[in-house]
């Protein structure tokens, strides 16, 4: 099968091979395949973890990447609640612009998709936007924004208007109002960013269509049912055991419980003052995710003239739009921009360094806030 | 309305629908189709019915004589089923309203209503250009609801599928609901520096824009005294910050031109403020929200009568709009030219055909356009030849 598929399993042309394949879920599920466990391992990180992707990526080849997903299905809809669907489908979106933001960053250096990319004229065919969108020209000089100098990537899109309707959500913020856009001759202006996150959005509509269907009222279906039946009734155990522990929002600033790529950038920024732009904004927009504003940063990175009033400017700007339309890099991202360094044990449970963070300050307990700390120094 | 009125209306709105060759809206067998007859009472429609129900739509029309006619901004399956659900529904042209009875500084009490059509046209201008150049809409059709406004029926296919949620947004795009003034500005980084910018490649920020460069470009050709009067016309701004921006404006052009709006200092920012607030007030449509955001609504036909005026609902080419009398233009030809006779019930002012004339209480004979005007807005009923 196309390696793109174990990346992109909701693609319409995996859901055509799966059925070429003639891998019957049914016999999958009585035949133990590996794509069970798999699309278990999916379910399960997508309602705790909100991605889903593996833990072990190594252990599953391309295959059973792509047969996970049918399977993954299946489980959502036994599980059958509202909230297993939207935070699975969530998920999947997360995960996929994630891997897009990564594949379209090795398009552009590359030139070409490599075999397991999807370039981003793909993505976009994919979900029949391609018309409707297309990239701003190039500004004069000494105009461009952030990141726009390291990469060829435009820093801006046209989206057409209808599309841009029926993806964007008003209850983003708002920044996504259609009255607070740049409208013109029909298309709506977005940032790079701005279009990844349509794009989530497009995925995460694909994902939840049709889910839950029903699996049982057949033979092949309740033995599917019956086979699954232990596994659904965990994911709904573990389900129901997070929603009641909720998420603890983190907003103690603790940089020795950092991740080790924030670690270090944050050293480097002490240590050399500037850092390159795309690194530079990893980490303030890590930073402005913790609830920091520009004077903290400042102060945290120990800025001063030029440097400190850019970052000042970065913070503002990414405050102003609520982490919406530029969150913190995930690890994906991190990775591409050869940003992540050192990765320790925790890494390996996590793919977003505030999981990292989240986790490694819940884990710690009783922490002390750096700017309590540094207030009385 | 006396029985012999309603029979006589009937009979020429009938007389009217023979020859008038009224056309069919685009998949006009997928719409609902509704309408109100003169016989029950006026406000009982008849509705939920298909093309294939009504048959060939002017024979329909001339057997029928209704008051008002209406179909389905929506495209059904089936659209001659009872209920919502069953109907099917497919997508929905976007339809906007604008209504005389509710302008903003318009009083309905004090104003005539020739005075308040002529402020609706204004409105129905802002529409189109916004319709026009900031959404960039081709398939559209303007039409003078025979009423008390215009309605504008878009029929481009990327706004069809459209639900509700998404209507609003442009609604309050249109009227500017919620446009977060200061984020009129965003920040640019220019060589490792930041400017604050006027989001100037389109919206609301291009409009204030295309403003304060126009005043920029005004203010720098006429005398110093003229044009620190208009600056001190605008919000916020007084005797002393009215030389500090012209100064500016004069001196830092470019640099505004190019949507820079530091260039000017805290000046610039407050005439940008105060642009905002003019061009909002300006270039803004009160178009009504409901008609707008409803995807089942019905909507008065195109060439059909309004039974509330005898006046045609006017289909407008955009060269039209401009020169489009609607007291005048919307007579049907029909009942030009010969005269009747009919009771005024309701005497004054009347402003009809090019002509603002008083009429007096009585029988009289009047030509038939005007007699069935009167009579419609309830003011005149029908005497024996």
């Amino acid at each position: 099968m196309d390696p793109r598929y174990a990346r992109y399993p909701f693609f319409e042309g995996a859901r055509e091979a799966v059925r070429e394949a003639e891998l019957s879920p049914a016999a999958l599920v009585r035949d133990g395949a590996p794509a069970v466990e798999r699309g278990r391992e999916r379910v399960e990180r997508a309602l705790m973890e909100g991605t889903v992707a593996s833990e072990t990526p190594r252990r599953w080849d391309t295959d059973t990447e792509v047969l996970s997903y049918p399977i993954a299905r299946i489980l959502v809809s036994l599980i059958d609640t509202p909230a297993a669907v939207e935070k699975y489908a969530v998920a999947e979106a997360a995960t996929a612009r994630e891997r897009f933001d990564v594949d379209f960053a090795a398009d552009d250096d590359l030139g070409r998709a490599g075999r397991a990319r999807a370039s981003h004229g793909e993505v976009l065919r994919e979900f029949d936007i391609a018309d409707a969108v297309r990239p701003e020209r190039a500004e004069p000089p000494g105009s461009e924004r952030r990141g726009a100098s390291s990469r060829r990537e435009p820093t801006h899109y046209w989206v057409g208007l209808g599309s841009y309707l029926d993806l964007a959500e008003a209850g983003w913020g708002q920044r996504w109002r259609l009255v607070n856009r740049e409208v013109a001759a029909g298309e709506v202006r977005v940032t790079a960013g701005g279009l990844s996150r349509l794009l989530e959005a497009a995925v995460e509509r694909r994902v939840a269509s049709g889910l839950p269907f029903e699996v049982r009222g057949s033979d092949g279906g309740d033995a599917i049912a019956a086979a699954l039946a232990p596994a659904v009734a965990d994911l709904r155990e573990l389900l129901n055991d997070h929603d009641a522990a909720g998420r603890t929002p983190v907003d103690a600033v603790v940089p020795a419980l950092f991740p080790p790529c924030m670690r270090t950038l944050l050293q480097r920024a002490r240590d050399d003052g500037d850092l390159p732009t795309t690194a530079e904004f990893s980490l303030t927009s890590f930073l402005v995710a913790l609830g920091m504003d520009g004077a903290d940063v400042r102060r945290l990175l120990d800025a001063d003239g030029d440097t400190a009033e850019r970052i000042g400017t970065r913070v503002e700007y990414l405050a102003e739009r609520d982490g919406t339309q530029y969150p913190p890099p995930s690890c994906a991202t991190m990775k591409a921009y050869g940003d992540c360094v050192d990765p320790d044990d925790r890494c390996e449970t996590i793919s977003h360094p505030l999981s990292y963070y989240t986790d490694a300050v819940r884990e710690a307990g009783d922490v002390r806030d750096w700017r309590e700390a540094a207030g009385e120094g | 309305m006396e029985a012999r009125t309603r029979t006589y209306l009937e009979g020429r709105f009938g007389d009217y629908y023979r020859r008038s060759g009224v056309s069919l809206p685009p998949a006009a067998d997928r719409r609902e189709w509704g309408h109100i007859p003169w016989s029950a009472g006026a406000t009982t429609m008849v509705r939920h019915q298909s093309l294939l129900d009504l048959g060939d739509l002017d024979d329909f029309l001339h057997r029928t004589a209704p008051r008002h006619v209406y179909f389905s901004s929506a495209r059904f399956a089936d659209p001659g089923a009872g209920s919502m659900d069953e109907k099917g529904w497919q997508s929905a042209d976007l339809v906007f309203d604008l209504d005389a009875d509710h302008l903003p500084g318009v009083d309905p009490e004090e104003t005539s209503y020739v005075e308040m059509l002529a402020a609706c046209k204004g409105e129905l201008l802002n529409l189109l250009d916004v319709l026009d150049d900031d959404f960039g809409f081709e398939e559209t059709t303007v039409v003078f609801s025979g009423g008390r406004g215009y309605h504008v029926h878009v029929r481009d296919p990327e706004v069809r599928s459209l639900d509700s949620e998404a209507r609003r947004e442009i609604v309050d795009y249109v009227r500017a609901i919620d446009v977060d003034r200061d984020g009129l500005i965003g920040t640019q980084s220019h060589q490792g520096t930041t400017r604050r910018v006027l989001r100037r490649r389109g919206g609301w920020g291009a409009r204030v824009h295309t403003r304060l460069v126009d005043l920029a470009e005004t203010l720098r050709e006429i005398e110093e005294d003229a044009a620190l009067e208009r600056l001190r016309e605008l919000d916020g701004i007084g005797e002393g910050r009215a030389e500090t921006i012209l100064g500016q404006l004069r001196h830092n052009f470019d640099a505004i031109r190019a949507g820079n709006v530091e260039a000017g200092g805290p000046g610039t920012r407050i005439l940008v403020d105060a642009l905002a607030e003019e061009t909002i007030d300006d270039e803004t449509a009160p178009i009504d929200e409901p008609v707008t955001t409803d995807t089942k609504r019905l909507i008065r036909l195109p060439g059909s009568l309004h039974g509330g005026s005898g006046l045609v609902v006017t289909p407008l080419s955009r060269a039209e709009i401009q020169g489009f009398r609607p007291l005048s233009d919307a007579i049907p030809e029909r009942f030009r030219g010969r005269d009747i006779r009919i009771t005024v019930t309701e005497p004054g002012a009347v402003t009809f055909d090019g002509d603002t004339f008083s009429i007096q209480e009585g029988e009289q004979s009047v030509e038939e356009c005007l007699g069935v005007f009167l009579m419609t807005r309830g003011r005149a009923e029908k005497r024996t030849e």
